[in-house]
């Protein structure tokens, strides 16, 4: 098997160098993918050709001095719910099969335009509704550090692809936790940026008032990088925040003497996680007072809340982004049946798991007349008061820091049966999302030989807040340079 | 009537009207709007509802939006909301179409009608509820003979189209009502350039909310709404058979169910689509693709300065400006081509009741006949004045400016060109009239007695028979005098 890639900022410096090529590299990703398929499972599909294709354009770019970007040439991987043009978009759904899609989406564009090149898509939970990647149409993606266990979910696959060398970096989308927990899970440092810092267009929706594309990668300094790739405003997504690209860089490498963290109570209650997750976090949040930040405890008081709250809006909003797969002009359409009632009936009882259904039909439910103001303007309601915690909490602090999620990367089937104990893996990171703030996700240590993250939460559009910390913190540690022990 | 079950009860109606808004590309996408084209031609990922596709806002759509809100009377709101509504069908693509619900672009407005005859009509003031806008959906062809015995077609080049819904209080109280509140809503949206509202080429559709009261009581009945009414006609006649059906209900005891209704006008009956306990949860909700629409209200106020004088403005300056009768006024402001037309003649011409009066008889039957519209006539303003002056000096007689109407507006052309390439000039030459007169008179000696005897009117059938001897040529007062002189002789 071929040796793992290095991060992004060693595969630049290597590709300047000259000491590799965009084709050994490239080469090198699709091999090891293919050597870990069976193991981990992590692709939907890879994209063999084409990436060689694309990695030989790139050298002779390279050769001619017109290099695009600091990702020009680089392998990455992109979540199976960006569509590009010509490839398939499944969702790990077998709804979609057969999709091709005929046009490319917003940030896998701007990648493509940068010089990267996508080898291929990664396994996921179906419509992105999950919290292992268990719920897929390939079956589960398996984690790199024990692959008895979860890669976490639902990005599970791009960011098991990362942490087993596959790629430097991935696109994932994070609705309610879906970048940082799978994250968390995996060892990898993963970033879910400000609603609307990244363009939808072409993300396959699931909540759309909640679902944002970021980025999975082995660094902060990686995922600042490649966020400022992706960014910007998009005239083709109308929730897109309306200001240019921001730049990082400066933060990244500023110290954080000046920086209060807020440690909210609420996240630290020693009911709510596993006791050793708990301490890790501490120790991190102790390591970054080393590095000069100052610490404080702040309350979000609705925090009890977020779970309830983010899964009646988000199931609500899937249910309406989901009526779309009729069975009428893409994708699967069951056979043999009479009549149109028959058709959709069939089509969508064939083509959704069993976790989509349940979300459909907690979130017809949740829209239904009689039933809207108890639960889904309930719930908007309590959203406002969520963000409210937020603001007023940032008044005092500059990034929030809590566990990511509460426990290390659980085994497979352990919570399949209990849809509850599943949802409540997002209980650390669904209020993010409701708030549409930033939340970034570094490994700061381990438990049973799994990795547990430290989760930095940023006000809305300052990505730079905790991307800063991170950085710091990675200067002064190494938990992050540890690599999955199945895949070394 | 009398005998009927109707006559004891007052109709209590109310109408939405989709207007299709008059833009290049679709509510939410840059797919073109366009009619005639080939099927699923004007379509893109957004109409197709592709995967991961999301609507952008047609500003033009919103101003068409405004603009009708405020030439309406209505107050346009500086912040509305596009919501989902749900419902399975193969030609609306998402799944659900989106809507306004809960905060439409405009509410509370109101518009006049006249009602009743020419002469006795009085002015009614129908109050409008609300202006939303939503997306049209696709079309679905069932057409055996299109679409085979067993399958359905569906084209998504409509699908998408911007349209506003227009929501009457349920103040039209018979069918001549809503067909006045209907053909004066067009005029409206045509004023203001926002809509062909071409109720034929679907573009101006119509449902009615029709329930009955026994006269003098206040309180409303049960209602049910009549749907996709096509036509003008239609909807005055569904309607009467509607409201037909609840009355020998009622008159027999029996309950009006809510229900939506079809009108069938072969039968002219109206029948049960679905009762209301089938109707569907809608699921609305907020669309979380799109922002809530904010308009500034200094915005507002601009549409509201740009807003074209309408037609109950302009039928009150052409009787003040031009001293015309109120039926001409409202004859020509009814149509903005029509009113434009004619103050552009009057301008070139200046004799505003002559310009009235040969547009209303003459350009109107011509425009009739040949099934056209004014915007379409290659008879122009100017040509048309100086064609009247042509008939003020005597060059030619009105009778052949009249026959050369029709003419010019199919073909165009310069009307004095055209008096002399057709030798139509007004003969007013002594001898040859005198000659005319004289073979006249000789052919019909016994009108010379008839007049004499006190019968002058056959002096009439006199003048049309030298008329027609000079093929209408003839200067008619010229003649009337040399008639009377020979007849008196």
């Amino acid at each position: 098997m071929p040796s793992p890639l290095g991060t992004l900022a060693e595969l630049r410096s290597a590709l300047d160098a000259g000491t590799t090529s965009s084709q050994e590299l490239v080469a090198q990703a699709l091999e090891r993918a293919e050597a870990l398929k069976g193991g981990l499972n992590c692709f939907m599909g890879l994209r063999a050709d084409a990436a060689r294709e694309e990695a030989l354009a790139a050298d002779a770019r390279r050769k001619r001095g017109e290099v695009r970007s600091r990702v020009d040439g680089v392998p990455v991987a992109i979540k199976d719910n960006m569509v590009q043009t010509g490839e398939p978009t499944t969702c790990a759904s077998r709804i979609l099969t057969g999709f091709v899609s005929p046009y490319t989406s917003t940030a896998v564009q701007r990648l493509v335009d940068a010089g990267a090149v996508v080898i291929g898509r990664t396994n996921m939970d179906e419509f992105a509704m999950g919290s292992s990647t268990e719920h897929s149409a390939i079956g589960p993606c398996h984690n790199p550090w024990d692959p008895t266990r979860t890669a976490g979910g639902s990005s599970g696959g791009s960011a098991a692809a990362v942490a087993a060398g596959i790629v430097p970096f991935a696109l994932g989308s994070d609705t309610g936790g879906s970048i940082r927990q799978p994250a968390s899970l995996c060892g990898v440092t993963g970033i879910k940026p400000t609603y609307g810092r990244v363009s939808r267009w072409g993300l396959v929706a699931f909540a759309s008032s909640l679902d944002q594309i970021g980025v999975l990668a082995r660094t902060a300094e990686d995922c600042a990088s490649v966020l400022e790739i992706i960014s910007g405003h998009d005239p083709r997504d109308s929730t897109s925040i309306p200001e240019p690209a921001p730049v990082y860089r400066d933060a990244l490498e500023r110290g954080i003497e000046d920086i209060v963290i807020g440690l909210p109570r609420e996240y630290f209650a020693p009911e709510g996680a596993d006791p050793a997750v708990l301490a890790t976090v501490c120790a991190a949040v102790e390591e970054l007072e080393r590095a000069g930040a100052r610490t404080r405890e702040i309350t979000l008081p609705h925090t009890r809340y977020g779970i309830a709250t983010y899964y009646l809006i988000a199931d609500a909003e899937a249910s309406s982004n989901l009526a779309r797969y009729d069975g009428v002009r893409y994708g699967l359409r069951a056979r043999g049946t009479v009549g149109l009632t028959e058709m959709y009936e069939r089509t969508r009882s064939e083509g959704f798991g069993d976790e989509v259904k349940r979300r459909i039909v907690l979130g017809t439910y949740v829209l239904s007349a009689g039933y809207y103001d108890a639960y889904y303007r309930k719930a908007q309601q309590v959203r406002t008061l969520l963000r409210g915690d937020f603001e007023q909490a940032f008044h005092g602090c500059d990034v929030i820091a809590t566990p990511t999620a509460p426990e290390v990367a659980f085994r497979l089937g352990e919570k399949t049966a209990d849809p509850l104990s599943m949802y409540l893996s997002d209980v650390y990171t669904v209020s993010a999302s409701l708030a549409g703030i930033p939340g970034l996700s570094l490994p700061c240590g381990f438990h049973d030989g799994m990795p547990i993250g430290l989760q930095l939460l940023g006000p809305a559009m300052g990505e730079a807040a905790p991307l800063r910390v991170a950085a710091a913190y990675q200067r002064s540690t190494a938990h992050h340079e540890n690599r999955a022990p199945e895949t070394v | 009537m009398s005998g009927s079950p109707l006559s004891r009860f007052e109709m209590v109606i109310g109408l939405e009207v989709h207007a299709q808004l008059r833009t290049e590309s679709k509510l939410f996408s840059s797919a073109k709007v366009s009619f005639g084209d080939a099927p699923n031609h004007n379509v893109e990922p957004v109409c197709l509802a592709l995967p991961g596709v999301l609507p952008v806002l047609n500003r033009r759509a919103v101003e068409c939006a405004i603009l009708a809100g405020l030439a309406t009377h209505c107050t346009v709101h500086t912040r509305s909301v596009f919501a989902r509504k749900h419902y399975f069908y193969p030609d609306l693509p998402k799944g659900y179409q989106i809507s306004q619900f809960e905060l439409p672009i405009a509410t509370g407005g109101w518009i006049d009608i006249q009602v009743g005859a020419d002469a006795e009509a009085v002015t009614k003031r129908i109050g409008l509820t609300r202006i939303h806008m939503e997306e049209d959906a696709g079309k679905s062809i069932h057409d055996d003979a299109v679409a085979g015995s067993d399958a359905t077609l569906v084209d998504l080049n409509r699908a998408g189209v911007p349209l506003v819904e227009i929501v009457s209080e349920p103040d039209l109280r018979s069918p001549a009502e809503a067909g006045a509140y209907l053909r004066t809503l067009r005029s409206i949206l045509r004023y203001i350039d926002v809509s062909d509202a071409d109720m034929e080429k679907g573009n101006f559709r119509c449902d009615a909310n029709v329930s009955l009261r026994p006269i003098g009581r206040e309180e409303f009945g049960t209602r049910t709404e009549l749907k996709n009414l096509n036509s003008f006609r239609f909807v005055e006649a569904a309607i009467l058979a509607e409201a037909r059906r609840q009355a020998s209900i009622l008159a027999d005891g029996g309950e009006i169910q809510q229900a939506t209704m079809a009108y069938d006008a072969a039968t002219d009956r109206t029948r049960v689509l679905r009762l209301k306990e089938d109707a569907h949860d809608y699921r609305y909700f907020p669309d979380p693709d799109l922002i809530p629409l904010e308009i500034g209200a200094g915005e507002i106020e601009e549409f509201r300065r740009a807003l074209p004088e309408l037609a109950d403005e302009k039928c009150l300056r052409f009787q003040a400006q031009y001293g015309l009768s109120e039926y001409d006024a409202l004859q020509l402001s009814e149509d903005r081509a029509l009113g434009d037309y004619f103050e552009a003649a009057v301008e070139n011409h200046g004799a505003a009741k002559t310009v009235a009066n040969w547009m209303l008889r003459d350009v109107l039957k011509a425009l009739g006949e040949l099934e056209v519209e004014i915007g379409d006539s290659k008879l122009t303003p100017e040509a048309f004045a100086r064609l009247l002056e042509l008939v003020d000096s005597g060059t030619i007689t009105a009778k052949s400016g009249q026959g050369l109407v029709s003419d010019l507006v199919r073909a165009g052309g310069d009307p004095t060109a055209l008096v002399s390439e057709r030798g139509l000039e007004a003969v007013s030459d002594a001898g040859v009239l005198a000659a005319a007169v004289d073979e006249v008179l000789a052919e019909y000696p016994e009108n010379i007695e008839k007049f004499r005897a006190g019968e002058t009117k056959v002096l009439n059938f006199l003048m049309g028979q030298v008329m027609r001897r000079t093929q209408g040529k003839a200067d008619p007062n010229a003649v009337r005098e040399l008639l009377a002189e020979r007849l008196e002789g």
